[in-house]
């Protein structure tokens, strides 16, 4: 279908060792973060549906780290420590992709906004609908 | 001489530097390499002054690629990444990631981009041995 409105783009942690796939519309919606996780690992968040991601491989590479609610799960290669996509706590039935972590963004035009994650509760609202399946 | 402090997410390795220059006066580099892309690492370091990594217990995970002499330091709790060491003929020398453990004082700076592609390994060597920072890197033991 030529007229595909999302084109599934590779991407990855450092090493190699975990690499994933998310189908991503001509325009993205992204989002830095400036909340104490975000503000130490430079995030800058793509929020896809469930249907718009899979691992491509090294699940089992995957740490997980946790902190607060511990809604959210926080991913990264145990190996290059890079956090190629997690659970969000604001999308937990959808994914956030590092944009960082494209194998390119050739193509790609990112809206980037800033979240305010140091007001989560407030904000979270904002987000909800980038994880939801089309009908 | 001041110390600026910091730590990953978990508090798991903290890091300080002492220095006689401020924040304002320590340079701020943005590291374009593939590693450094990917962490939005942000780095600072100075000759004259002195890198502290205090680990806990198997905290450290250390990364090495490309020309394979430099270890990049990743907590092994929560992913950030933390610092860098080289070996240098003079000692370790470090540069910490000012993003990854919010040193001090950097809020509001405008890094310099920084493109090393095309260094020799002697000539990236010796340019660490300048710029980065005399470091120690203290993982404690596990007590039982």
């Amino acid at each position: 279908m030529s007229d595909a409105p999302f084109e599934w783009r590779g991407g990855g942690c450092h090493c190699g060792g975990v690499r994933f796939e998310v189908a991503l519309p001509a325009t993205v919606e992204a989002q830095t973060c400036n909340c104490s996780m975000c503000a130490k690992t430079g995030f800058v968040h793509v929020i896809v549906p469930e249907s718009r991601f899979r691992i491509v491989r090294g699940a089992e590479r995957l740490a997980e780290y946790t902190f607060n609610t511990r809604v959210a799960k926080h991913l990264f290669c145990a190996e290059c420590g890079v956090k190629a996509f997690y659970r969000p706590r604001s999308n937990p039935d959808g994914w956030s992709v590092n944009a960082r972590c494209l194998d390119s963004l050739d193509g790609v035009d990112l809206d980037l906004t800033a979240f305010d994650g140091q007001n989560w509760e407030a904000n979270a609202h904002e987000l909800s609908h980038l994880s939801r399946e089309p009908a | 001489m001041t110390t600026l402090a910091g730590h990953c997410h978990c508090g798991a390795i903290r890091v300080s530097l002492d220095t006689a220059l401020t924040a304002a006066e320590l340079p701020l580099r943005a590291c374009q390499c593939t590693f450094c892309r990917r962490h939005n690492g942000l780095t600072t370091s100075d000759p004259a002054g002195h890198a502290h990594f205090e680990a806990a217990p198997g905290a450290v995970t250390r990364y090495r690629f490309g020309q394979g002499n430099t270890d990049f330091l990743v907590c092994a709790e929560c992913g950030v990444y933390v610092g860098a060491t080289t070996e240098t003929p003079e000692g370790l020398t470090a540069v910490i990631n000012v993003r990854g453990v919010d040193l001090d004082g950097f809020d509001g700076r405008t890094p310099e981009p920084m493109i090393y592609d095309d260094e020799a390994p002697a000539e990236r060597l010796a340019r660490r041995a300048a710029r980065w920072t005399p470091a120690v890197v203290v993982e404690a033991q596990p007590t039982s």
